[in-house]
C-alpha cells in the first residue's frame, strides 16, 4: 500500500488519541473509545451478530507504531474497547483469544474496508497470533459492516459530540503531514516490529521519539490555527 | 457370513509384467472375491498394461474372481474420454465409474461406482442406483454416521475401503513430474520409481503424504480392521482393500479372518503392521475425525 | 476488430458490503452463499442470512445485476434439511439462479422448483462433454462452471460439443486439485470442502514465531515457514512447502493467484459465456478493485481492443499471478 492509492486520508479518534494524548493515561482515552463503540453499535447493528459464532472472544489489537494497544471484546450485548499503555506492561496477550499486530494505518484501512485482510497478511503487514478463526471472523464482520469511523463518530449526539467534532476538525489540517511521517515510520517498523524481545523494545523507543516529534508539530499547528 | 472383499484398482505405476504377475498371484492364491482392473489415475500409463490385460482377466475369471473394470477418476482430454467410452461400450464388462461421465455412459445397465464418485447422501445414491449402479464404494471421507444412514435405505450394495493409503485428491497437474522438475507432457514416467507413491514430508521432516503422479494419497495406511464389526452391524458387507507393494494375499487373508472371527483385530493389526513395513495406520474418517488420525 | 457482446462478469460477495461493492463496480452477477455448511465458503463471520439476501437481491435488481446462490456442498446423509431449505428459500426469495454440486440436491431442486434456474458448481467437477450432458439432461442445468483443470484449447473444444453455457474462473485463489474431489483438508483437520464447505479452516491454523522464522501450521502439520523478509501466506494445504526427493519446494502450487486477464480474447473465442472471480472470503476492497478492473477489461475486449494489463498485484496471494492450468505447461 502506498500513499497514492489512498483517496481520502483516514483519521479517527484512535489516531488522534495516539498522536495527541500519547502521554496521558489510557483511562482518559476511554470516553472516546466508548463513544466510538456506541456509535458503531448503533449504526452497524449487524456487525457483532456476525461473530456470534465465537465464544467470548477477546482481541488484543496492537498498532505497533503507537504506545497504546487495545482490547476489543465484541460481545453482541455489550461490546467494549479498552486502551492499554504498552509501557505499563499490562498488555497480556495470553488473555486474548487472538492478537492482531500491525502499523496503525494498516489496521485503520482494514477496519474501514479500504484494504483486504488477506492481501495485507500476505504482504506481511499484519501479524496474527492465537485463534486464527476468531481473527477471520472479526475481519469478515468488520469488513461486512461498512464501518466509517469518522462518519460514525460525527453522527453522535450528546456531550461527546462536540469535542469529537472539534478533534476531527483540528486534525484535518495537519493530517497530511502527519500521514507522511507515519508512512516513513511505518516503513521503518513493519516487519521487525512484529517480533518480540529486545529488538522490539529498542524500536519502540525510537517510535516514542518520532511520535513526540509529531506531537510537537501538532501543538504548533494547533496554535497557529487558533 | 457373506461378507466379501474387493481388491481395488492398483493406483501406482508398476512395471506391466509385475502387475500381471501380481494379478496372477491374486487369482491363484488370494481369498478376495472381486478384483478391480484398469488404470484409474493417469491415462498415459494405460497402454502399457494392454498387452497383458486379456490373460489377467482370463486367469482371474477362471479362478472364480469377479472382474471389475475400473475407469479413470478424472477425464479431461478427448483421448481420455474415448478410453472411458470404449470401456463403457463393452457390454459384457462389469464397469466401475470414477467420473460422472462414466455414470452417464453406463446408465441403464448394471455397473459399479468407485470412491471418486461423490455419493454423500441418500438422494444421490438413490438417483444413481436407479441408473443402474448396483454396487457403490463410498468416498473414504464419510464417517460412520453417514455410512450407517446410507446403509439403511440403499438398494445398491455398499462397499467401504478398509485398507491402504487414502486417495485424497486428483489433479490435472502431475506432482511426480513436478518434483523431478519435469512437466506432465514430458514426464519420463518418473512415477514408476515409487511403488507405493513418493513420500512427502513437511519442512520439519514429518511424513505427511504420498504422491502418485496426478494423485495425492495419505502417508498413513487407512486400516479399519478394528471397525469391521461395526461396519457389519451397520449392514455393510463388502470391503475394499487398496493394493500396495506388499503381500496383498496375506493382507486379504487377515481381513477375511477378522470378518469370519478367526482372528482378533489386534492380532491382525500386528501382522498388517509388519506387512506395511511399520507405516502408521489411521482410521479417523470413520470416526468423524481427521483422516490421518488413529483413534 | 468488430464489437461483440461482452462476457458476463460474475463476482463474489461474502457480506452485503461486498455485494454492494461488486454491483457498484460493475458486476453483471454476484454469487453468494447462506451462512451455513450449504456453501463452499462456510467461513466464520461470512455469508448471508435470508433477510440480507432479500436486501441484496433488491439492491442488485435496481442496478441491473443478478444474484446467484451457491449451494454447492454435498448434503450430509440423514440430514438433508439445511440444503433443501437453502434451495427452497432461494426459490421463494426469487434469486436468478442456484449453483449446485450434488446430484441428489439437483434432483430435489428440479422436482420441487422446476422454474428455478440451475447452474452446475465447479465442485461437481464436470470436466468433459459426457459429464456435462448428464447434468444438462438429468437436471436441466443451464450453465456449467468449469473445473480448473482445462486448458483454453480444451475449453474451446468442449464448448463445441455441448449446448449449455460455460463459466470459467479468471481471477483469485486457484485450487490445484480437481474441486469436489479433494479430501486433503479433512485428512489433516477433519473438515472438508465437500462436507463442510471449508478448506484448511482457520480454526486449525496456527502461526508460530520461532525467532528467525514464522511457521504456519494446519492441524499437527507444518505447512510452511517464512524467513523474516518473506511474505507470509495463509496455510492452505496445497499451497504449502513440502519436501519431496530431498528437496523442499511448493510441491503442489506456488502461492500464486490465478489471473487470466490476458486470456480474455481467447476465452471469448473459446465460446465461454461468463467469467468468474474467486474470493467470497475476501474483503470488499478487494472485490471492488478486482471487479472494476475486470469490468474495464471485459468491455475493452468486447470492443475488439486487446486485453489491458490489470494492476492487481497487491491483492493477489504472495503477490504473484499465474494463468494456471489455462496454459498447458502448468501441468
Amino acid at each position: 500500500m502506498t500513499p497514492k492509492q489512498r483517496t481520502a486520508p483516514p483519521f479517527s479518534p484512535v489516531l488522534l488519541a495516539g498522536l495527541a494524548m500519547r502521554s496521558l493515561p489510557p483511562v482518559l482515552l476511554q470516553p472516546a473509545l466508548d463513544a466510538a463503540m456506541t456509535a458503531i453499535r448503533r449504526r452497524r447493528p449487524g456487525l457483532f451478530d456476525r461473530i456470534s459464532c465465537l465464544e467470548n472472544p477477546r482481541f488484543l489489537i496492537d498498532p505497533v507504531d503507537l504506545p497504546f494497544a487495545f482490547i476489543l471484546v465484541p460481545g453482541p450485548e455489550n461490546p467494549s474497547l479498552r486502551a492499554l499503555r504498552k509501557i505499563d506492561g499490562d498488555m497480556d496477550a495470553e488473555d486474548a483469544t487472538a492478537t492482531i499486530r500491525g502499523p496503525l494505518l494498516v489496521l485503520l484501512d482494514l477496519l474501514e474496508g479500504r484494504t483486504d485482510g488477506d492481501a495485507q497478511f500476505f504482504s506481511r503487514d499484519l501479524a496474527i497470533e492465537g485463534d486464527t478463526e476468531a481473527v477471520v471472523a472479526l475481519r469478515n464482520a468488520v469488513d461486512g459492516a461498512e464501518v466509517d469511523i469518522v462518519g460514525d463518530v460525527l453522527s453522535l449526539t450528546g456531550p461527546f459530540a462536540q469535542p469529537a467534532r472539534r478533534a476531527v476538525d483540528m486534525a484535518g489540517g495537519l493530517f497530511k503531514r502527519a500521514h507522511q511521517d507515519l508512512e516513513a515510520l511505518r516503513a521503518s517498523v513493519i516487519s521487525p516490529a512484529m517480533r518480540r524481545g529486545k529488538a522490539q523494545a529498542d524500536r519502540m523507543n525510537k517510535l516514542e521519539d518520532k511520535v513526540n516529534a509529531l506531537d510537537r508539530k501538532r501543538r504548533k499547528a494547533g496554535a497557529g490555527k487558533a | 457370513m457373506n461378507a466379501k472383499l474387493t481388491l481395488g484398482p492398483v493406483f501406482f505405476n508398476w512395471p506391466p509384467e509385475n502387475l500381471r504377475d501380481f494379478y496372477f498371484k491374486i487369482a491363484d492364491e488370494s481369498c478376495v472375491d472381486s478384483v478391480c482392473v484398469g488404470e484409474v489415475v493417469c491415462s498415459k500409463r494405460a497402454p502399457f498394461f494392454e498387452p497383458y490385460a486379456a490373460e489377467v482377466i482370463d486367469r482371474l475369471t477362471a479362478a472364480g474372481k469377479e472382474v471389475v473394470h475400473s475407469t479413470l477418476a478424472l477425464i479431461m482430454t478427448t483421448r481420455e474420454m474415448d478410453l472411458v467410452r470404449d470401456m463403457a461400450a463393452c457390454e459384457e464388462f462389469f464397469v466401475e465409474a470414477n467420473d460422472i461421465a462414466a455414470c452417464a455412459l453406463l446408465s441403464g445397465r448394471r455397473h459399479a461406482l468407485g470412491p471418486f464418485i461423490n455419493v454423500y447422501n441418500e438422494g444421490t445414491l438413490e438417483y444413481l442406483a436407479k441408473g443402474g449402479a448396483e454396487r457403490i464404494c463410498l468416498p473414504p471421507e464419510l464417517p460412520e454416521k453417514s455410512v450407517s444412514a446410507l446403509a439403511k435405505t440403499s438398494k445398491a450394495e455398499l462397499e467401504v475401503m478398509v485398507f491402504g493409503r487414502l486417495p485424497l485428491a486428483v489433479s490435472a497437474r502431475c506432482y511426480h513430474a513436478r518434483a523431478h522438475k519435469l512437466t506432465k507432457d514430458n514426464c519420463q514416467y518418473v512415477c514408476a520409481g515409487d511403488a507405493d507413491g513418493m513420500e512427502i514430508e513437511t519442512l520439519d521432516g514429518d511424513p505427511f503424504l504420498a504422491v502418485n503422479g496426478t494423485q495425492t494419497l495419505s502417508h498413513a495406511y487407512y486400516n479399519l480392521a478394528a471397525e469391521l464389526a461395526a461396519l457389519l452391524a451397520i449392514g455393510v458387507k463388502r470391503f475394499r482393500l487398496s493394493p500396495h507393494h506388499t503381500d496383498m494375499t496375506a493382507v486379504a487373508r487377515l481381513f477375511k479372518d477378522v470378518l469370519e472371527a478367526k482372528e482378533s483385530p489386534e492380532d491382525a493389526e500386528a501382522a498388517l503392521a509388519e506387512l506395511v513395513g511399520g507405516a502408521p495406520f489411521s482410521n479417523g474418517y470413520f470416526h468423524g475425525r481427521e483422516g490421518g488420525r488413529r483413534l | 476488430m468488430t464489437a461483440r457482446a461482452p462476457l458476463e462478469l460474475v463476482c463474489p460477495a461474502g457480506t452485503p458490503a461486498a455485494l454492494h461493492a461488486a454491483v457498484d463496480a460493475g458486476a453483471d452477477a454476484v454469487y453468494l452463499g447462506f451462512r451455513d455448511e450449504t456453501n463452499a465458503r462456510n467461513f466464520p463471520g461470512l455469508n448471508f442470512n435470508r433477510q440480507e439476501l432479500e436486501e441484496g437481491l433488491a439492491y442488485a435488481r435496481q442496478r441491473g445485476a443478478k444474484i446467484l446462490v451457491a449451494i454447492n456442498t454435498f448434503p450430509e446423509a440423514g440430514n438433508p434439511g439445511p440444503w433443501r431449505s437453502a434451495v427452497d428459500d432461494s426459490a421463494s426469495i426469487g434469486v436468478d439462479a442456484v449453483i449446485l454440486a450434488d446430484i441428489g440436491l439437483a434432483d430435489y431442486a428440479v422436482r420441487k422448483h422446476p422454474g428455478l434456474r440451475r447452474h452446475l458448481s465447479v465442485q461437481a467437477a464436470a470436466s468433459n462433454p459426457e459429464a456435462i450432458r448428464f447434468y444438462q439432461e438429468a437436471f436441466g442445468v443451464k450453465r456449467v462452471v468449469l473445473p480448473r483443470v482445462l486448458t483454453v484449447a480444451e475449453i474451446a473444444a468442449l464448448n463445441k460439443k455441448i449446448s449449455v453455457e460455460t463459466e470459467v474462473f479468471v481471477f483469485g485463489g486457484l485450487c490445484v486439485m480437481a474441486e469436489g474431489r479433494c479430501a486433503l483438508s479433512s485428512y489433516v483437520t477433519g473438515v472438508s470442502p465437500n462436507k463442510d464447505g471449508v478448506c484448511s479452516p482457520a480454526s486449525h491454523v496456527r502461526y508460530e514465531d520461532q525467532g528467525d522464522r514464522l511457521v504456519s501450521k494446519l492441524g499437527d502439520f507444518t505447512i510452511n515457514a517464512f524467513d523474516e523478509d518473506e511474505p507470509a501466506g495463509y496455510p492452505t494445504l496445497c499451497k504449502g512447502r513440502f519436501v519431496a526427493q530431498g528437496r523442499a519446494s511448493y510441491l503442489f502450487e506456488e502461492p500464486t493467484s490465478l489471473s487470466a486477464a490476458r486470456l480474455l480474447p481467447e476465452l471469448m473465442d473459446a465460446g465461454v459465456t461468463a467469467l468468474k472471480i474467486e474470493g467470497r472470503q475476501r474483503g470488499r476492497a478487494y472485490i471492488a478493485k478486482v471487479t472494476a478492473a475486470f469490468r474495464a477489461a471485459v468491455d475493452a475486449v468486447a470492443r475488439g481492443e486487446p486485453a489491458p494489463d490489470l494492476d492487481l498485484g497487491a491483492v493477489t496471494e504472495g503477490q504473484r499471478q499465474t494463468a494456471g492450468v489455462y496454459d498447458k505447461t502448468w501441468r
